[in-house]
Parts: structure tokens; C-alpha cells; sequence
């Protein structure tokens, strides 16, 4: 016994640790901010949640066990599963702050601004997905993003800065410096949407107030809310931008008004609660409606983000869909969404400090596992749905599981082939409306069964963690197939896994290879949909 | 004489390598007997105009008015009924097409009209409908079927990525969707080399060094993992994922999926289709239907592919639509007759739509905007009585003047050429039972066989 603990010990201080990496900040760092207290936003969240499940008559699910709370939170902060590195000493830890003390080394960690900014990129610059011209834009917007999110600029600062990005009158912006580095901007975003007001209308509508007001754009629906007139008053703050070819994009200051498309009437602005700018303000038009859109008075503004949020670590909204935030579409937690929505404006619009209250939550920290069917309908939050990942967390987590970085790092020789990363982020790609209902395809199963990198992953003379695990001189089989699951599923296996694991690999499988029926534990592992989903 | 091999029987033996392609006189005795077949499934192909395209420019001209635009009408194979000048090889198809005129279904936004249009419903409330596609997969399937019922050929799903899902039918009709996102410049070569590769179904064979008896061991044990998960974490994802294993696996096994071998084909038919996404694709859609895939989409959305809305066209809609009807017009009229030759045209419905029409009226940036009061649709093939155009829309385009269709009629109608029971019910997630069209439609028996 003295013999085993030493070794895994021995693996995970050494070999393991040093080929699967990154590990846990060892002390995590102090949040900045003396107030408001995310903890007790979070036995609020917890008390609404509640309330929800007396009136429904549903009984909640058990709390996560320490490896599900892990893995759930590491993919939904840093976008990723964790290194065995982190989960071992983690699962053994009996320090019971260990769960705060793992959120706040995740918001540490340049996971954080990989996770988020690949997060805020596709809701914010969805066109980018489809490839195309504006790929070169990509760039600059990374770049941007990411700085704000390691300061932890606040919500509403990047808004207003995405908002208000100067426009030249010059010819394709923005330059690329003498080496070819995008500087840091979101101009894409205005690219994204070809310069035109009715495309900048829609979208930020959509992204920041959760407004679907395009529908209005091109004729007055007898039921809805928005009328053309409100959608083209809205649009003509930004009647001064103009797109000549692609990429070319200026701005005409001062021009504040435009016609409605096949009408003779002309708008000027209006802000959708029907106010006025200020005339005598002669700015820019587009500082005149970040303004109003990010003030801490606009009704819409930290509802919509609140929301968003939640849907991040949820799947699903407490208005859902998220941009349909109208009278008629009620929030499921009405008090709730205007308490967080409170919270965060009081915060100073502190994204971590809203990350904290939600993933602190009981509420967040329900299992997945079914312990009765009331806790089924998704809107009562009485067990954590299970969500698909994004392409990007697939294969980032790949990458964990088989032990190679999968973003390009100067100090490393191997890294997942940009080729190998693009073919399968397309692959992943596309076609899911709602998180909690992402559906595994055809082809998704065809590339994890047999495409290259669950094939090298499981190729014994290519696989780092395979190579790791079969090399180990101290370990037994009972270790290795525990080590596999720690890659692939981050938790321990059950008796019975460990018994059928074990059983199959000393026979030696199919092929009469131990270490080849090694390379099947970590195929099936890989291929499972505890794997592919988050739970 | 001996007895003719069934298709099924042919196929087989055909792909196994026991019968070459030299065969004299085989394609017309087999064409025979497909055609003869009271055995043989219905198809559905469905050719999915993405963006909405411009039916006063396609299939109801106004020529001498001003909402016409410059296209002229020719005459077609059938007496009396005008197109686009720019489809004449679908004008000498006419008799196997009959033309809907006016439909009006009022939904003008791209993501609803999408929906609409795909599942026959408006997306409101909680019901997560199947679309047309998923509905025929599950009508018509059978237990040997190897190939998914439902095949998606380079969709472009961001308008409303719920209406290529299965809705409440369940993950099991989910569509297999090859071609997407697969763009090539018009005339690139080298671009068109991949295209024959897009249009496979990927990652078929077992990895290098994966034995047959291995792979065997590592799914049994998989399936011992995903059977555990789902037990405790039911869902629509859990079980759509281990659904897709399960599907992806009897493919593996699967001659079927020698479909997707278009190389097998003769170039001058290859060329017939027209050497682009759509074409080839199109071409596909015939080879799965032979293979008894019961749905087949192929969108056309754009002249490089992988483009979603190139029927959309507010600006210069004239050179737009012109540019799409030289790629329509050569596959559908092909597919046709392909279809005839090989004696499955009887037995396959063809349905030509997008999501709505155009706006009659010729905007100041010579395009047409979107428009879903008055609008074509084109039904052939299979169940069709073809030859004939129903509807009529008003001088100017702007109105319908007769037989108003809504989505609902429609629905029905191809139920109805497709055999299917329109009023049977579907268990839908909320619990309730719901029909396959509801509303009491009133289908447009005047064109059914």
C-alpha cells in the first residue's frame, strides 16, 4: 500500500505533471474588489432557485461531487478540461474552500481570456465563422478582446470601446504594423456588419439589449413592440458610416439622419425608449448611443448581459432565447434577472464578480444526474443540463486529454497542426440553437472514431499521455486505467469500471496487446459522450 | 429468360465488382423493372433555394410590366406555359413539372421563413417541429436501411439552425450533412478537385493500424459506457450522441455508402449536372435515391457554394439571378432526365423552394427585396401530374388572383404525392400528440397523379 501511494505520488508530481502541464496557481489570487460579496449573491441565486422548485413541486438533484463540479467548471471558465495535473490534487485536497479556491485560479489563468474572448468573439462577431474576407480582422479583434479581459475592464467600458471605435477616412483599416500584427481593435465588429446602419441596428439591439429589432426593419408588424420608423431612428446613429468596397470602411461626421429604404421619409435619431439626443451635442453619434446603451438608467442593458451569462454557465437562458427579451417571452426567475442584473451594475458591470456569485451557487453546483423526472423541464434549474461544448472547447480539450498544447507556444515542440485544429472546429461547427439541446452528428461520431487525432491520441508511439501511462514503470493496470480516466473524464473510475477495465486490458484485448487494449480504454474514453458533453 | 436481378439484388453485386459497367442493355431492362416495381419506396429530393429567390426572374415573368425586369419569357415543352429564358433546358423538361404560383405564406424574415417553409410551421412556442425532411426519413424507412433517411447536401444552416435539426422526432432523423461549408471559385480547378471530397461522408474507414476484431471489442465497450450515461443523464444529447455512434457504426459496415463514390460516374454525365457544388450534388441526391434514401436536400444558396443567401438579392438582382439560373438550370434539368433513364422518376418527388419570393416591385438598387405574399413553388417528378401551372398572381405581381396555397396545403399536397398519411400523429416533446400537417389544409389534388 505504502508502495502505490508513493508512486502516485511519484506520477503525478513528476512524469504526468511535467508532460500534462499547466497546474493550479498553488496560492489562488485574492479577488480584487472589498465589495459586493459574490458568496452571498450566490445564497441569493440560490433562494430564487429554490422558491422556483416549491411552486413546481420538483425535488433538485444532489450536489456535483467534487471531480463534476471540476471539470464543469474548468470547461465553462477556461474552456477546457482539466489536466490530470489539476484533478488529482484537487480530488485529494481536504481543504473545504477548495472549490472557491479552483474559481478563482481558473479567472487567473490565461484560460480565462482564451475561453471568454473565443466566447464574446462569436456572439459579438459571428460572420468571422464563416470565413471569408474578414478573417484578417480576426486578428485585431483577438487581440483587443483579450487585453480587456485580462485587465477585466469593466462590461460596460468594453461596450462603450467597441462601440466608439474611431472610423478614418483612410483607405483599408486598420493598418497592420511593419510585422504584420494586427493592432488591437474592434473595428471588425463594424466590418462584420458591412458598415450599414439597419446591419449595426439589428445586431447591437440583439448583442447588448437583447432586442430583436430587425424584424421591424422592413414593414410594422401588427403585434410587436418595435414600429419601422423606431427600428430606422435607431439605425441613424450610425447614418454617418459608409462602406465603399469590401474592408473600406469611413465615416461622414456629423451626418446624423437617413431615409427609410423605398420611402421618402427621413429619420434622425432616436433612443429606443423614445428620448432624444441632446441637439446641442455635435459628437459623434455613435458616443451619443454607446451612452445611452451602457448607462447604468438603460433598462435593457445589464438584463441582457445577466442573461447571457447565465446562458454560459447553464445553457440556457432565464429569458430564453437570450435576444428575445420582450414582455411577451417572461423570464423564467423574473426577480432573479433583476436582482443579478442590480448586482452587476452595483459591481461596476465586474464580469469575474458576476462569474463568482453564479458558479458559487448551489444552483451551479446541482449534478446532472437524474434522481427524478421533475427535475427534467430545464427552466427550473434542478439539475445541470447537460450542454454541448463549443468547437473550440472539443478541441481544446482533446488536446488536454492527449497531452499536446493545442495553441502554438514557442517553448513547445508539439502542438496540435493548425490544419488538423481548423478541420476539426469545422467539423464541430454550426447547427445547435440552444446549448442544452446539442445534438452529436453523423460525422462528429465518424471523426472521433476514426480521424487522426483520437487516432494518434490512442497510437501508441505518438499519444504523450498513452506513452506516459504504458511507460510507467511503478504502475499497475489499476493505475493506468485510472490515470486514463483522470485524462479523459477527470474523475476516478467506479468499482465496476475499474474491475471491466482492468479485466480487459490484462487479457490483452482483442489483439492480445496489453498495451494496445490500453490504446481501446483511452479510444472509448475519448469517444463516450461523458466526454464529449458537458455535465 | 432469367429473371431480372431487383435493384437491391443489382446494387449488391454491383458494388461487390460481380457485374461491370459494360453490361450491354442493362440500364433499360433495370429502368423496366424499377419502374415496374410495386415494391419500391417513394423518394423525396428537395432542391433548396436559400435566400429566397426571385420568381418574377424564374418560373411567373410579367413581361411588359414594370415590375418585369429585362428577362424574357420562352416558351417550354408544354403549350402555353412562359419561363425565364435562362432556364431552357428545364423548359424542355416542362411536362414532368407542375408550377405553383401563388403561394402566400407572409413570413418575410430569413431565420422564420426558413423554419416555416422546412417544417411547415411558424416557430413560435415550444414545440420543436421536424422538418419535411426528418418527417419523410421517418415514414419511410425500413430496418435495413444502412444510409440515414434524411440527407442534407451542402446546407447553409445559420439562418435557423433548429430547421435542419429533428425537432421532436428525435436524434434518429437527424440529417447526414455532407458539402457544407465547402466554397470553390467558379472555374478554380484545383478547388474542384475537392469538391468530389466534400461530398464523401469522412473518416468511414477504421484508423490505420485499428483491426476489424478491435474495433469490434472498443464498441462493446463503449456501448457499456454510453448505456450507464444515458441511464443517468437522459436527454436529447445523451442520446443523440450514442443515436449517432450507432448510425456512424452501420455505415462503417455499410456497401451503401459507395453513394457517395461519384467518381463512379461517366464524366459526360458529370458534366451534364454542371461541375460545381450544386451539380454534383445533385448528381449525388440521384445516386442515394437509387440506393432507397427516402430525402435528399441539395441547397443551392450561392455560385461558389457555401454561401447562404445568394438568391438574396437586394442589389442587382438581374446578373444575381441570371448567374444562379446558369447553375440550376443545367443539374435540375439533368436530375430529370437521369432520373427518367434509370426509371426512377416516377417514383421520386422533386421540390424546387426557398424560403419566400421576391418583392414584385424593382428597388433603387435594381434588386428585389423579400417577399412571401404571391410566390412560386415548383412540385414534379413522382405523384405529379406535370405539364400544368397552378395559380395565377395578379398583372403587376404584387397579389394572388387565383388558388391562394398556404404552407399548410402544400405540406399536405406533398404528403399526398409521397403516399404519407398527413393527419397521422407524431408524439411531440411536450407531450402532445401532433399531426404531420396541421390546420386543416386543403391539398392541390389538381396536380397530383
Amino acid at each position: 500500500m505504502a508502495g502505490r501511494g508513493l508512486c502516485r505520488r511519484r506520477i503525478s508530481a513528476g512524469v504526468l505533471a511535467a508532460l500534462l502541464g499547466l497546474c493550479l496557481p498553488a496560492d489562488a489570487q485574492k479577488t480584487g474588489r472589498s465589495a459586493p460579496d459574490p458568496a452571498e449573491l450566490a445564497g441569493r441565486i440560490d433562494r430564487y432557485i429554490e422558491a422556483g422548485w416549491k411552486a413546481a413541486g420538483a425535488k433538485p438533484a444532489d450536489l456535483a461531487d467534487d471531480a463534476e463540479f471540476l471539470r464543469r467548471v474548468c470547461l465553462d471558465i477556461a474552456g477546457r478540461i482539466p489536466y490530470v495535473s489539476e484533478v488529482r490534487p484537487f480530488l485529494d485536497d481536504p481543504d473545504p474552500n477548495k472549490r472557491r479556491k479552483a474559481v478563482e485560479g481558473l479567472l487567473a489563468s490565461p484560460g480565462y481570456v482564451n475561453h471568454f474572448a473565443n466566447v464574446f468573439r462569436s456572439a459579438w462577431l459571428p460572420e468571422l465563422e464563416t470565413g471569408g474576407d474578414l478573417a484578417f480582422t480576426a486578428q485585431g479583434f483577438d487581440a483587443w478582446i483579450r487585453a480587456r479581459l485580462a485587465e477585466n475592464t469593466p462590461y460596460n467600458r468594453m461596450v462603450r470601446e467597441l462601440l466608439t471605435v474611431p472610423v478614418m477616412t483612410s483607405r483599408r483599416q486598420p493598418a497592420a504594423s511593419p510585422e504584420g500584427r494586427m493592432e488591437a481593435t474592434p473595428i471588425g465588429f463594424f466590418l462584420g456588419k458591412e458598415g450599414k446602419p439597419e446591419n449595426l441596428a439589428a445586431a447591437t439591439a440583439r448583442m447588448f439589449l437583447g432586442i430583436r429589432l430587425e424584424c421591424a426593419q422592413c414593414h410594422n408588424h401588427p403585434t410587436a413592440q418595435w414600429k419601422q420608423e423606431q427600428f430606422w431612428s435607431y439605425a441613424a446613429f450610425f447614418a454617418g458610416l459608409q462602406m465603399g468596397n469590401p474592408l473600406e470602411l469611413r465615416e461622414v461626421p456629423g451626418q446624423r439622419e437617413l431615409v427609410i429604404p423605398n420611402t421618402q421619409t427621413v429619420v434622425g435619431p432616436v433612443y429606443l425608449d423614445g428620448r432624444l439626443p441632446d441637439q446641442r451635442d455635435r459628437g459623434n453619434s455613435r458616443e451619443l448611443l454607446a451612452e445611452w446603451i451602457t448607462s447604468r438608467d438603460n433598462p435593457f442593458f445589464a438584463r441582457a448581459a445577466v442573461n447571457r451569462l447565465w446562458e454560459h454557465f447553464f445553457g440556457i437562458g432565464l429569458v430564453d432565447p437570450v435576444d428575445d427579451m420582450e414582455p411577451e417571452n417572461p423570464p423564467s426567475h423574473p426577480e432573479l434577472l433583476d436582482e443579478l442584473a442590480a448586482e452587476f451594475s452595483a459591481s461596476g458591470f465586474d464580469l469575474k464578480f458576476l462569474i463568482r456569485a453564479i458558479v458559487l451557487s448551489k444552483t451551479y453546483q446541482r449534478s446532472s444526474v437524474q434522481t427524478d423526472t421533475s427535475q427534467d423541464d430545464p427552466r427550473l434549474f434542478a439539475r445541470m443540463s447537460l450542454r454541448g461544448l463549443t468547437p473550440e472547447q472539443i478541441v481544446d480539450s482533446l488536446a488536454v486529454a492527449v497531452g499536446i498544447p493545442s495553441e502554438p507556444e514557442p517553448s513547445t515542440p508539439f502542438v496540435l497542426r493548425p490544419t488538423l485544429r481548423s478541420e476539426l472546429l469545422a467539423r464541430f461547427r454550426g447547427g445547435t440553437a440552444r446549448r442544452i439541446e446539442t445534438q452529436t452528428s453523423i460525422l462528429q461520431a465518424l471523426a472521433l472514431m476514426n480521424g487522426p487525432l483520437v487516432s494518434e491520441a490512442t497510437d501508441l508511439e505518438k499519444s504523450r499521455t498513452l506513452a506516459a501511462v504504458v511507460d510507467a514503470p511503478f504502475l499497475d493496470v489499476r493505475d493506468k486505467v485510472e490515470t486514463l480516466f483522470l485524462a479523459a473524464l477527470s474523475r476516478r473510475p467506479t468499482e465496476a469500471e475499474a474491475k471491466r477495465f482492468v479485466r480487459y486490458v490484462e487479457s490483452g484485448g482483442a489483439t492480445g496487446d496489453p498495451h494496445k487494449a490500453l490504446a481501446d480504454v483511452f479510444w472509448v474514453l475519448l469517444n463516450s459522450g461523458e466526454f464529449l458533453l458537458n455535465h | 429468360m432469367p429473371k431480372l436481378l431487383s435493384r437491391r439484388e443489382w446494387l449488391r453485386m454491383q458494388a461487390a465488382g460481380a457485374i461491370g459497367l459494360s453490361v450491354s442493355g442493362w440500364l433499360e431492362q433495370l429502368a423496366a423493372a424499377t419502374a415496374t416495381d410495386p415494391q419500391r419506396r417513394r423518394s423525396c429530393i428537395l432542391l433548396w433555394m436559400s435566400g429566397g429567390p426571385s420568381q418574377l426572374d424564374t418560373w411567373d415573368l410579367k413581361p411588359g410590366h414594370d415590375n418585369g425586369g429585362p428577362f424574357k419569357p420562352i416558351a417550354t415543352s408544354v403549350p402555353g406555359i412562359q419561363i425565364s429564358e435562362h432556364l431552357p433546358k428545364l423548359a424542355q423538361q416542362m411536362k414532368h413539372l407542375a408550377i405553383i404560383r401563388s403561394m402566400n405564406t407572409r413570413e418575410a424574415d430569413h431565420g422564420r421563413a426558413t423554419y416555416l417553409m422546412r417544417t411547415g410551421v411558424m416557430p413560435t412556442g415550444p414545440i420543436q417541429y421536424p422538418p419535411l425532411g426528418s418527417i419523410v426519413a421517418k415514414e419511410k424507412e425500413l430496418p435495413e436501411d444502412e444510409i440515414p433517411g434524411f440527407v442534407s447536401i451542402a446546407p447553409f444552416r445559420s439562418l435557423s439552425p433548429t430547421a435542419f435539426q429533428p425537432g421532436f422526432l428525435g436524434p434518429r432523423y437527424a440529417p447526414l450533412i455532407v458539402g457544407e461549408s465547402f466554397a470553390v471559385r467558379p472555374g478554380d480547378p484545383a478547388g474542384l478537385a475537392d469538391l468530389d471530397k466534400a461530398l464523401k461522408v469522412q473518416d468511414l474507414d477504421l484508423a490505420p493500424g485499428v483491426v476489424r476484431e478491435q474495433a469490434d471489442r472498443r464498441m462493446e465497450l463503449l456501448d457499456e459506457m454510453e448505456s450507464r450515461f444515458l441511464k443517468q443523464r437522459p436527454g436529447v444529447s445523451s442520446l443523440s450522441h450514442r443515436t449517432a455512434y450507432e448510425q456512424a457504426l452501420r455505415m462503417m459496415r455499410s456497401q451503401a455508402v459507395k453513394a457517395f463514390d461519384l467518381e463512379e460516374e461517366p464524366a459526360s454525365l458529370r458534366d451534364a449536372y454542371g461541375r460545381n457544388l450544386f451539380g454534383q450534388g445533385c448528381l449525388l441526391a440521384r445516386r442515394l435515391v437509387e440506393r432507397g434514401v427516402p430525402f435528399v436536400e441539395v441547397t443551392l444558396g450561392g455560385l461558389a457554394g457555401a454561401e447562404a443567401l445568394g438568391w438574396d438579392t437586394h442589389v442587382n438582382n438581374f446578373p444575381g439571378v441570371q448567374a444562379l439560373s446558369n447553375v440550376l438550370d443545367p443539374a435540375f434539368s439533368t436530375l430529370i432526365t437521369d432520373l427518367r433513364d434509370r426509371g426512377l422518376l416516377d417514383t421520386t418527388l422533386l421540390i424546387w423552394m426557398g424560403e419566400f419570393g421576391r418583392t414584385p416591385r424593382i428597388n433603387n438598387s435594381q434588386g428585389r427585396d423579400h417577399f412571401a405574399n404571391a410566390w412560386s413553388v415548383v412540385l414534379g417528378g413522382g405523384g405529379i401530374r406535370g405539364g400544368q401551372v397552378v395559380g395565377k398572381t395578379s398583372p403587376d405581381g404584387m397579389e394572388i388572383a387565383e388558388r391562394p396555397v398556404t404552407v399548410h396545403d402544400l405540406f399536405a399536397t406533398i404528403c399526398l404525392a409521397l403516399g404519407i398519411d398527413y393527419n397521422k400523429k407524431n408524439m411531440s416533446n411536450v407531450g402532445r400528440p401532433v399531426k404531420i400537417v396541421e390546420k386543416n389544409p386543403q391539398p392541390v389534388t389538381e396536380i397530383l397523379a
